[in-house]
């Protein structure tokens, strides 16, 4: 635009007064588009990007939203199914307890001590009836008792389970994990223990006291 | 844009919609997250911190540590934060429930430290003070969180092994005893299940380890 | 085509002017004492980051507390002062009528300041806050939100006390700063200092507060000033206004949703990253209307006050892609947890925000004082070393960024291997800061020369001609 004023770019001179500023702006508002491809093809090209723009992020929520779960920090990750909690390996589960508790008496080789604490590894006990089995570990067990041919005078293992007189309290879980460690360590090789069957055990007897080795040898 | 309630109404809603979405939506999720109980370990994690360990966090804090310490794993497949022995998973929300101001950081001029109490360099206290008096790597020294005093009569025990002049040592103040205590506590090695690495193409994970 | 106010034509220089003569300089005066004080800092900062022995035994001056103190001192020193100034004044020239109890600006920014004196104190005593752009200490927050609400109190009342049912832009743009941001500092201030929320929920909100602060507050607040100048300057009307509406309601309500940028691959749901990722792209309608409404200032014929308008616009513009860009997951693996993303906040705060405010800053204060600027060196001067020292500043950042980024990504490279590839990029970003500083240092030499009684004499009266009407058909 043509300047009235020598120019002085040390001031900047306005080129519209406020009033008319607003009133020019406040028309362009109403307008119909002008006449001209330019000016009726803008609005078209706005929509096509703004669609463009909204379904590229669609299509990425759809993919990184993690399903707005607050339990999911990989955006590729599936949330977990009901049920379908990633299971611990019950042998490392075992030993893990197995270490913690167990070895004080049977002893990390699993072999006991001769005449006072009973060998686990080729047990007839723990590789024979695990309803047996999983009664000991979770009522404990006391008085004599014989294994692979040798007697233990006093045996007195302790209580386990989630039952009344407990000194553990061990799910079901730890305990059909050790059970299934003990059962395929020290040189054993027999089926594992489920969490169910220790469940059901527990169910079926109640609270009770410690088991002895008459009582045991009754149940098949 | 005449109608001037209309147009306020258009502010709030803009600020309320955002808020409730980002803020009281991650509130609704995270605002109760409990640490994580494990039976088998009999123990909660993340575990409470020591309390010099807490004071050392706000030594960590008032300095501004965290402009140049991120405390944020990043999982194995994104970035190499395992590969450089910073942390073997991810870091998860609950990692972070148990304290008092959480500093993730945003630059990484030095080391991630999420899990630096693991390192060899955090088991030494002695060292790590050294390190915090001299400086290291390139980091610089913090000489104000230690005194220089008069040795009388048996050297401190925990006075640092480096030069001083005759009949003076150099002894960690409280704040610098703190801040080596918060160090040795930054550890998040256990493995929560939302931590789990994610097996790429479909899931077959089984077996956890 | 001429509009109808042709009756009463107006002066260019009124008694709003007059009338808000010496609030206005006092927040300006204000404001050009902390981005100083800022720049300064800033130089310690960065030469700390290739000498990291440098000032390191002095307490108050760790890299952490330099860089707290910094970036309060431009956050609430300089751009709030700054801002609220400009959007002050054209909310009052845009109403018709001078701007109403300023003595509450008055009284408000000499509490502000204060305040924000009191928490560099605080910051370099250790009693820094932990969360980004709201490090202030605990203690000066409620006095700097009740100092914001007096000294915005004139923007309200010309707002709703406008004389014209029209409204433009600007006064949009300006209105929402004034609201949004004491809403936003107030949630910030509760859930992150006063009644801090649980573990991760601290970051989560601390990365909304500062997206918030930028696209609710300091954004609009250079908007507004941009779409006032260029239309003022160039006589001409703003091309394409009538997307200009949607443009501000995409800005506001999905700008508010970028917060969680930033924390990709972090201890945050997934999805929070997800949501600030799709707003970021969704933004780019917003960036795409702004270019096209304000191309214009990229041809600034003459107009000094449109040069710095258009690097401003120009560098906002890059700003929103590289906020798309590096949102995205593979790339912000790379630029997350380096000085890349430093350097985007450098190219919004100091390129966009600081470059669009300096030439309002050129417009404004000969209305003020009703004299010219003394020295046309000394605005050339600025002009050339604010943009070249801001460019530097980014450009050498981020590429400092984008190899720390990659390097770090690699395992075999040593972590401290990593410090001295990037140094002398930190070294050109130095230089860059500091020519920046000198060039804020004319602007603040000039400004006193300005304003002093003493020198009048050395500046010509300012002759501000009968401004044209506007015409109605857009070029």
């Amino acid at each position: 635009m043509s300047d009235q004023l020598p120019p002085d770019p040390r001031l900047e001179q306005a080129g519209a007064s406020d009033e008319s500023l607003l009133a020019v702006h406040e028309k362009a508002l109403g307008k119909k588009p002008e006449d001209g491809a330019h000016y009726r093809l803008l609005p078209l090209m706005l929509l096509f990007v703004f669609s463009g723009l909204i379904f590229y992020a669609g299509t990425y929520l759809n993919h990184f939203s993690g399903h707005y779960s607050a339990a999911i920090f990989n955006e590729n990750a599936h949330p977990a199914k009901a049920g379908a909690v990633a299971k611990v390996d019950p042998l490392v589960l075992g030993k893990k307890n197995y270490d913690l508790v167990c070895t004080t008496c049977h002893q990390a080789t699993g072999m006991g001590v001769p005449g006072v604490y009973p060998p686990l590894g080729g047990s007839e006990w723990v590789n024979g009836s695990d309803e047996r089995l999983i009664r000991i570990v979770l009522y404990g067990l006391k008085g004599p008792i014989k294994v692979k041919g040798a007697d233990f005078g006093a045996a007195a293992m302790p209580v386990f389970g989630q039952v009344a007189g407990s000194g553990y309290n061990w799910s079901d879980e730890k305990i059909a994990a050790v059970l299934t460690y003990v059962r395929q360590s020290f040189g054993n090789n027999s089926p594992a223990i489920t969490a169910e069957h220790v469940s059901a055990i527990r169910a079926k007897e109640g609270d009770r006291k410690e088991w002895s080795q008459e009582e045991l040898l009754k149940i098949p | 844009m005449k109608n001037g309630l209309t147009f306020f109404l258009g502010l709030f809603l803009a600020l309320a919609l955002a808020f409730t979405g980002i803020v009281l939506g991650s509130h609704a999720q995270l605002g109760n997250l409990a640490p994580y109980y494990d039976e088998n370990e009999g123990k909660a994690f993340p575990e409470r911190m020591p309390g010099i360990a807490a004071r050392g966090q706000l030594v960590y804090q008032d300095l501004g540590c965290a402009a140049c310490h991120t405390q944020q794993v990043r999982r194995p497949d994104f970035g190499s934060d395992k590969a450089r022995g910073w942390g073997d998973r991810q870091s998860v929300a609950r990692d972070y429930v148990s304290q008092a101001a959480v500093q993730l950081g945003d630059n990484r001029v030095g080391p991630d430290l999420a899990t630096f109490g693991s390192r060899p360099l955090a088991v030494d206290a002695d060292r790590l003070a050294k390190y915090l008096y001299e400086g290291h790597g390139g980091m610089p020294g913090y000489p104000f969180l230690f005194a220089d005093r008069k040795i009388v009569g048996e050297r401190a025990a925990n006075a640092l092994n480096v030069p001083a002049k005759p009949g003076r040592e150099i002894v960690p103040t409280p704040r610098a005893v703190a801040l080596v205590a918060y160090l040795q506590s930054l550890n998040n090695a256990y493995e929560y299940p939302e931590a789990r690495p994610v097996e790429p193409e479909a899931e077959k994970k089984e077996g956890g380890k | 085509m001429t509009t109808a106010s042709t009756a009463a034509p107006t002066a260019e220089v009124t008694e709003i002017d007059a009338t808000a003569r010496c609030p206005l300089l006092l927040l300006l005066g204000f404001a050009l004492l902390w981005l100083l004080v800022s720049g300064a800092l800033a130089l310690v900062n960065l030469v700390q980051l290739t000498t990291p022995t440098f000032a390191a035994a002095c307490p108050v001056m760790t890299y952490g507390r330099a860089q707290a103190m910094q970036e309060s001192a431009f956050i609430y020193g300089w751009a709030a002062n700054a801002g609220l100034a400009v959007t002050l004044w054209i909310l009052g020239r845009l109403s018709g009528a001078p701007l109403r109890s300023l003595n509450w600006t008055t009284a408000g920014a000499v509490f502000w300041n204060l305040a924000l004196l009191l928490g560099l104190v605080g910051i370099a005593t250790g009693d820094a806050t932990v969360h980004g752009w709201i490090q202030l200490p605990r203690y000066v927050l409620p006095l700097l939100l009740v100092a914001y609400g007096a000294m915005a109190v004139p923007g309200v009342l010309a707002w709703t006390g406008r004389r014209q049912d029209t409204t433009f832009a600007s006064q949009w743009y300006g209105v929402a700063a004034l609201f949004l941001f004491p809403w936003l500092f107030s949630i910030a201030q509760m859930m992150l200092v006063f009644f801090p929320t649980r573990g991760v929920l601290q970051p989560l909100i601390a990365g909304w507060f500062v997206q918030g602060a930028w696209t609710l507050w300091l954004a609009p607040l250079m908007l507004a000033a941009a779409y006032y100048l260029l239309p003022k300057i160039s006589g001409k009307a703003i091309r394409h206004y009538e997307f200009a509406a949607l443009s501000f309601w995409t800005l506001l309500f999905v700008g508010a949703w970028t917060g969680g940028r930033h924390f990709v691959g972090g201890p945050i749901p997934a999805w929070v990253a997800t949501v600030a990722g799709v707003s970021c792209a969704l933004l780019l309608f917003h960036y795409i209307v702004v270019a096209l409404n304000l191309g214009g200032a990229f041809r600034p014929a003459g107009s000094t006050v449109l040069w710095f308008v258009g690097a401003g616009l120009g560098a906002y513009l890059l700003g929103g892609v590289l906020d798309a860009v590096t949102s995205i997951r593979g790339v912000a693996m790379i630029t997350q947890f380096t000085h890349f993303s430093t350097a985007q906040t450098q190219l919004a705060v100091s390129g966009a925000f600081s470059l669009t405010l300096f030439g309002a800053i050129y417009f404004l204060v000969p209305r003020l004082t009703g004299r010219a600027w003394p020295s046309l060196s000394l605005i050339r001067g600025h002009f050339f070393a604010a943009l070249l020292g801001t460019a530097a500043l980014v450009l050498a950042l981020a590429v400092a960024g984008l190899i720390q980024g990659r390097e770090q990504n690699n395992a075999t490279v040593e972590f401290s291997a990593i410090a001295v590839h990037v140094k002398p990029w930190l070294l050109v970003a130095t230089a860059g800061q500091a020519v920046l500083l000198i060039g804020n240092l004319l602007l603040a030499v000039h400004l006193l020369r300005a304003v002093c009684p003493f020198r009048q004499a050395a500046t010509a009266p300012a002759t501000f001609r009968q401004p044209p009407t506007m015409e109605a058909s857009v070029s």
